[in-house]
């Protein structure tokens, strides 16, 4: 079912909250076990909150906004009294001391916590290959991936077993993994939704993300979590627009730019659709604008030395003493750290070692400097791009879904797969990407709209109907 | 830029890792494809770049300090072993 659909059903009811729960929970006990996008499922919780849910309508109280929607959420996102892992030996037995501000949201909003969802280690990687409780699979497809970082996330909505849930997204971890599974996943700008209880993986990029089955419901998910927190200094202070309800008619006076030289080199499949969502757009009234982002295509080595080193910085936390993993035996401070921070995956230690090279006085002016200065060169050519056009139109990845174990010798070529998506991150821009089409395998091909800061009704509105042409 | 073993070495001591020798084989060979990637960055001009995009005024304000003396003693009530403004905690080693 759709949030709309959930909604309707309690309000009219056809449905209670507790039944709605008990089905996302006899789903997920049907086919988790084969695609373990869920690493823990909080059942009593649930069900507990469903039925509040069912006596607040029956006390004749008005419902919120998400009444009884079950939602997954990462396993990087703190609801107190509830572990929260990262999918980290590190943080294997953490228990969250308090609740992130988009799950207080979303408590608030009368939705039911379902469970966490499976995630690469720390939120690094495209895969969801890196995850102690192991791979999760790609519902359309179990001998793929899923894709990552939210890989979890995106396979729990596109298994079924819930219609919303929640990931980040640093270098395209809610959207590469949505075009991987079928299903919409929007990163909004930068400062959009709080982040106040999400754990840090590189501070100027992370940002929280919607996963949902259609634009709508990422659309009423999104206005829920999005808006100014007094606990995170990043967020920003703008109205949230009533997403949901500014689609329009058609397209007539939207400029869609398509970036020169974006498409060259593609898989032929992707490149044909993107090419037919062009046409689509152009259809219902859209001008398609060619636009140049000359700098864009250094996006993905400034991401992995900028997130890199802000995640050495960031991990540099679980050093054993405050929290985390911790080697007891140790018999000096130097020992103990070390100790303590033996069980970060190979993914994560790669990327500290990148970072804390990058960071190092001999090396801070070619590589981290020089990434930062770059980055500032691409923002500007999209400031640019976005006074001449509404939305720019892209592909969301240059593959579909590969199979698990695939390109791992080749770890340029997975972090290639990032080129579209980390563009969005290193810019600062909100991003979604919805699904169109299917290559010759039968596996979804996602395209992705860019919009510029604090303008996400506008992707949503290019996806509503883009999604609305198919 | 050339990485070197020794690269690999020192960056995983100042992160306070210890890497295997196969890690270690493992991220030299990793790392050099991808810093041979962020060489090509140095083609960028970025001469007259300044780094504009954090805006401080958001994030920061005046380093004044705040007294608060009923939080400080009751902060000092809280611990048994408090001797002055110093409290005596569990060591950690």
């Amino acid at each position: 079912m759709t949030i709309d659909q959930i909604i309707s059903a309690i309000n009219s009811g056809a449905k209670t909250a507790e039944q709605i729960t008990r089905e996302s929970l006899d789903k997920i006990a049907e086919v988790n076990p084969s695609i373990n996008a869920l690493v823990e499922v909080f059942e009593q919780d649930a069900l507990a909150q469903a039925k509040a849910v069912d006596a607040k309508k029956a006390r004749g109280e008005k419902l919120g906004p998400l009444a009884g929607v079950p939602v997954a959420i990462k396993d990087n996102m703190l609801y107190k009294g509830h572990k929260a892992t990262c999918c980290s030996k590190m943080l294997e037995n953490y228990v969250s001391s308090y609740t992130a501000t988009v799950v207080d949201k979303l408590i608030a909003a009368d939705a039911v916590i379902i469970g966490r969802a499976n995630m690469d280690e720390f939120a690094m990687g495209s895969t969801n290959q890196h995850s102690i409780y192991g791979p999760a699979k790609n519902p359309v497809d179990t001998t793929r991936v899923p894709g990552g970082s939210s890989g979890g996330s995106a396979a729990a909505v596109a298994a079924g077993m819930v219609p919303l849930a929640l990931g980040t997204d640093t270098g395209g971890s809610v959207r590469q993994p949505a075009g991987f599974c079928g299903i919409v996943g929007i990163k909004p700008g930068y400062g959009r939704i709080s982040r106040y209880g999400i754990i840090a993986f590189a501070s100027s990029a992370d940002q929280v993300g919607v996963l949902a089955t259609n634009v709508r419901d990422a659309a009423t998910a999104l206005e829920v979590l999005a808006g100014k927190d007094v606990h995170d200094s990043t967020s920003l202070e703008a109205p949230v627009p009533a997403y949901a309800q500014e689609f329009t008619q058609d397209l007539k006076g939207v400029k869609v730019g398509l970036p020169n030289g974006f498409l060259d080199g593609l898989n032929e499949e992707i490149k044909a659709r993107v090419e037919k969502a062009a046409e689509q757009l152009k259809a219902r009234g859209a001008e398609l604008i060619p636009v140049d982002v000359p700098h864009a295509k250094y996006a993905a080595p400034c991401y992995y030395i900028i997130t890199s080193a802000e995640a050495s910085s960031n991990l540099a936390r679980y050093d054993g003493i405050r929290y985390g993993h911790s080697d007891r035996q140790a018999t000096d401070l130097n020992t103990c750290y070390e100790g303590s921070r033996a069980p970060f995956g190979i993914e994560v230690k790669k990327r500290i070692i990148i970072g804390s090279y990058a960071l190092t006085s001999e090396r801070y002016e070619a590589c981290f400097l020089k990434a930062m200065k770059v980055r500032e060169k691409i923002r500007e050519d999209f400031k640019k791009v976005f006074e001449k056009v509404d939305v720019l139109l892209t592909p969301t990845s240059p593959t579909t879904a590969l199979k698990i174990g695939q390109k791992d010798d080749n770890p340029l070529s997975m972090y290639l797969a990032d080129l579209y998506t980390c563009q969005g991150n290193i810019g600062g821009l909100a991003g979604i990407s919805v699904p169109f089409g299917k290559d010759k395998q039968g596996l979804p091909i996602g395209v992705q709209f860019y919009g510029p800061i604090l303008k996400e009704e506008k992707i949503l509105n290019a996806a509503y109907h883009l999604e609305q042409s198919i | 830029m050339e990485i070197t073993k020794k690269d690999v070495e020192l960056a995983a001591k100042l992160s306070k890792m210890r890497v295997s020798e196969a890690e270690t084989a493992l991220y030299e060979e990793q790392l050099k494809a991808l810093f041979k990637w962020v060489d090509e960055l140095a083609a960028v001009d970025t001469e007259n770049v300044r780094l504009t995009n954090v805006n401080l005024s958001a994030h920061m304000r005046p380093d004044t300090a705040v007294t608060n003396p009923a939080l400080a003693q009751t902060l000092r009530d809280a611990f048994p072993d408090a001797q002055g403004d110093s409290a005596k905690v569990k060591k950690v080693l």
